[in-house]
């Protein structure tokens, strides 16, 4: 389902691979991260480029990304078209993840902050 | 539509292009959150006897404004999102779940809930906002 690249800095960049991320696919969504994580991923950009729309079940599948991540690592979001931004506003999330434009500028603030 | 999962975003796409024209933009996205949280609740929590009885859901174009009315599986206990929804502030940051009832609420310009002749039925109105 996802996608990934991989910096040669280790930062992981996750295409969510579907249109719409809710209920039907967030568990899949986020036990295939959780994966990465296990084996060593920590410093993530989640890349909604390609992402339409999300519900509940999606943001509860982030946040429970960045639950799992805890001290050891960062999570940020990307690629956000309005719709999706507004989703995040409406939740309070906006308050939760450091979002930006496109995984290139993401990148770059992770290089940066490290 | 069916009692299941993967029938939630088809629904849900057909009912937006069903819709598209009498809302637009904001309301269209609102409508589009307030179906998938509803249809999602239903399918994940409805307490139904009987899982192969399928999730009705109707369409009323008003003078200015447009409702969808979804009906209960039949069997399923009644449950009224409104007396169940939780804040959206009052939700911690990092909860993965409990959201969805308040983000219908919070997105749907008017709900009810009660019964009518083909069993209980949430209704969401939508209207445009200036």
């Amino acid at each position: 389902m996802i996608f990934t690249d991989t910096t040669d800095t280790d930062i992981l960049i996750v295409r969510p691979g579907v249109e719409r991320l809710t209920a039907v696919n967030a568990k899949a969504f986020k036990d295939e991260v959780i994966t990465l994580i296990t084996e060593g991923a920590s410093q993530l950009v989640i890349d909604f480029k390609d992402v339409s729309f999300l519900d509940s079940s999606g943001l509860g599948a982030l946040t429970g990304l960045l639950k799992k991540i805890g001290h050891r690592g960062d999570l940020v979001v990307c690629g956000l078209n309005d719709d999706v931004q507004q989703m995040f506003k409406i939740c309070r999330m906006d308050r939760v993840f450091k979002s930006y434009s496109d995984s290139a500028a993401a990148v770059q603030a992770m290089n940066e902050a490290s | 539509m069916p009692n299941q999962i993967e029938a939630i975003d088809p629904m849900v796409l057909t009912l937006k292009s069903h819709v598209d024209g009498a809302l637009s933009g904001e309301a269209l996205f609102r409508f589009d959150i307030c179906l998938s949280e509803a249809l999602a609740n239903l399918v994940l929590h409805a307490e139904t006897t009987d899982k192969s009885a399928p999730i009705t859901v109707k369409i009323r174009h008003e003078a200015e404004s447009l409702s969808t009315e979804i009906f209960d599986p039949k069997g399923a206990v009644a449950f009224d999102i409104r007396d169940k929804a939780r804040a959206l502030d009052e939700i911690d940051a990092l909860a993965e779940n409990g959201r969805g009832l308040g983000l219908i609420l919070e997105c749907a310009d008017q709900v009810d809930y009660g019964p009518a002749p083909e069993g209980n039925r949430l209704k969401l109105t939508f209207k445009a906002r200036g």
